[in-house]
């Protein structure tokens, strides 16, 4: 029953490698089979197990002490047995005394060794019993003995004879008589004493028994209350980092921690189920938000598209209306023209219709900086339309990140616009990728010189639905989807902000260490983290 | 013809100019066209002009401050906004600021000569009719 004293070391860790944790159906899989391939050992069963032991142990003291009780009073009625034959035999004694001092009492003395000895024959099973059968086939002579010779006492006695014979015959009587009395009445008194100390013994055992009977009780109930107390409050404790660390977006399921099956178990597999769910709705919102940064992009792109529109209008309209005077290296040139344009409109549109594509999670090996620019690029009419000078630094030889294309775009552009959002006309932002101070990692700043963020709420712009944008223009959910991107990444997003003199986003991500082909794999001695942490 | 109607065209867009410099001309207009709005400004400095036509959204000078510096040198100019796309704000801005006229991208040839024509009335001049040659 003690299921809990010592957890297995973890024995299945989920495949989750340092840059993805996307695999989840089938690492909640794989986590619900190891769940529940486990002996079962419910909560319910260790309950039922120690109330039956209590049970048991509880009945064994009873009947342990229904018998003691029994023998107690076994005892006493036996004393009260040796009582009445003590009195009896001090009685007939001390008519046996009042006969040689005064020559009466011989019938009385006979009365009470004749109920001496019937109480010895009623009491008979009982004091073989106790005493043993040889005691008391030795006592049995005396007293015969001791009958007889009163007897033969009473009817010497009767014939009033006073030859010489007699008056012999009277003495060895009256001797032995001395003899057997003294014999039956220390053995009396020994008895007596032997049954007052078996009872006082009895009584001490059922004492004993009581108590510790009592306390053997309180022990075994404290010690299943104890496990099953440890067992419970052990596993809430477990359930509670859980809690927390899916509240900050890892969605690693929970694996088997304990040796055992049990209701937790159903909790655990149903927050597997959970995460599932949370991970299917995670990729809704992050779509939902992806389309909000797309319609803000939008107005960017409206409006650089007009430029070759223009420029298409312009020149077929002209070409149209001097078709005729022109030769044909002139029209060559304004074909050509409307062709680039139209080369050119694709390619603003093209970016964005890319980004906006509704894609499933793919990792892949990937060129951060590559990303970066396609990124401000995406972003880049929107720069423009804000005057805004964006710098983009990258650090020489950066190794490649494993990760989301789409999804990481979604975090830089968002990231970006946001820094767009606070900064005045004609600042700068600038976007750099640089090695982090954690080693195999690499960070990207971005950094605003604008409004900066106010210290007090500074902890809450990760929240979901915070937003200090105006009504309708945020959602407040840019920086928790982008958090919850970069969690997934094995990453983290850090901000360090002033007001009013700007912000900087850093955003460090894992580097792959080994071919892609591997990292799809589980890598199971690699990851040395604790599913459960 | 009361003399040449003088035409500052600038925007950043080349084709925009090689296309209607010869559509401006063909209605009378003498046409000097500028990508770089620091060019132009300097040639503004340098000479007056009837009508200046500018694009609004440009990287380093936007037509907004070309608008007020030709109107601090010369009130009587007739400055035509391009603006990209429909930017309301930024349109009444223009106006406020003593702009002639603004004219939406993509527009065609035929709709600017409309305006300039309109500018060139406002300032006592007529424009040729383009489809007089």
């Amino acid at each position: 029953m003690q299921a809990t004293a010592s957890a297995p070391p973890e024995s299945a860790q989920p495949p989750r490698s340092a840059t993805g944790r996307y695999q989840s159906i089938e690492t909640v899989e794989l986590a619900q089979k190891a769940l529940s391939s486990r002996k079962p050992f419910t909560l319910r069963l260790q309950f039922l197990i120690g109330c039956l032991i209590v049970l048991l142990f509880g009945t064994g003291v009873t009947i342990m002490l229904i018998m003691t009780t029994s023998e107690v009073g076994q005892k006493v009625h036996l004393l009260e047995i040796v009582n009445d034959y003590l009195l009896e035999i001090q009685q007939a004694r001390r008519f046996e005394k009042n006969y040689f001092l005064y020559g009466t009492n011989l019938p009385n003395a006979l009365e009470n060794v004749l109920r001496a000895h019937s109480v010895l024959e009623r009491e008979a099973e009982s004091l073989r019993q106790t005493l043993g059968a040889a005691a008391y086939e030795r006592v049995l002579p005396d007293i015969n003995r001791y009958e007889d010779l009163l007897q033969r006492l009473i009817a010497l006695k009767s014939q009033n004879l006073n030859d010489a014979q007699t008056i012999a015959e009277k003495k060895q009587i009256e001797q032995d008589l001395r003899t057997h009395g003294q014999h039956m009445l220390t053995f009396a008194e020994t008895l007596m004493v032997k049954e007052r100390s078996l009872l006082n013994a009895a009584i001490a055992r059922s004492r004993g028994l009581h108590i510790s009977g009592l306390m053997g009780l309180l022990l075994i109930i404290m010690v299943n209350s104890y496990v099953l107390g440890h067992r419970i409050l052990g596993s809430i404790h477990r359930f509670e980092t859980y809690a927390a660390r899916i509240a900050s977006g890892d969605y690693t399921p929970v694996m088997p921690a304990r040796r055992h099956r049990d209701e937790f178990t159903n909790l655990a597999m149903a927050i597997n189920k959970m995460l599932l769910q949370l991970e299917s709705r995670e990729a809704v919102l992050m779509q939902s938000h992806k389309m909000r940064a797309v319609g803000t992009l939008t107005a960017g792109v409206a409006h650089e598209l007009n430029n070759p529109l223009n420029n298409i209008s312009l020149t077929a309209h002209m070409m149209l209306e001097d078709y005729v005077g022109m030769d044909d290296v002139e029209r060559r040139q304004m074909i050509e023209d409307i062709i680039n344009e139209t080369k050119r409109s694709k390619n603003i549109i093209s970016n964005l219709l890319d980004f906006a594509r509704e894609s499933s999670a793919q990792l892949e090996p990937l060129d951060l900086a590559a990303l970066l620019q396609d990124t401000i690029k995406l972003a880049s009419n929107q720069v423009k339309l804000s005057k805004i000078k964006l710098e983009f630094q990258a650090a020489g030889n950066l190794p490649r990140i494993h990760a989301d294309s789409q999804q990481l775009r979604q975090v830089f552009l968002n990231l970006i616009l946001n820094a767009i959002d606070a900064s005045p006309k004609g600042s700068r932002i600038q976007v750099m990728i640089l090695p982090a101070d954690e080693p195999n990692y690499v960070a990207v700043k971005v950094i605003d010189f604008g409004s900066g963020v106010p210290a007090h709420i500074l902890a809450s712009i990760f929240d979901p639905f915070f937003t200090t944008k105006g009504k309708g223009k945020g959602t407040g959910l840019g920086l928790s989807v982008s958090q919850g991107i970069v969690a997934k990444h094995g990453g983290q997003i850090r901000v360090a902000s002033e007001e009013g003199k700007g912000s900087t986003f850093t955003v460090t991500l894992p580097i792959t260490t080994i071919p892609a082909a591997i990292t799809q794999q589980p890598r199971l001695q690699l990851d040395t983290r604790p599913a459960h942490d | 013809m009361s003399g040449k109607i003088t035409v500052l065209l600038l925007d950043d867009e080349a084709i925009v100019g090689r296309r209607l410099k010869p559509a401006l001309e063909k209605i009378g207009c003498t046409v000097e066209v500028f990508e770089d709005p620091r060019r132009a400004l300097a040639r503004l400095a340098e000479q007056t002009f009837h009508i200046v036509v500018t694009d609004i959204r440009m990287d380093d000078i936007d037509g907004l401050q070309v608008l007020e510096q030709v109107k601090k040198t010369s009130p009587a100019t007739r400055v035509i906004m391009i603006t990209g796309y429909a930017m309301m704000a930024l349109a009444r801005e223009a106006m406020e600021l003593g702009a002639f006229d603004f004219i939406a991208k993509p527009f065609t040839p035929d709709d600017l000569r409309a305006v300039v024509a309109r500018a060139a009335e406002s300032l006592g001049l007529a424009v040729t009719s383009s489809t007089s040659e």
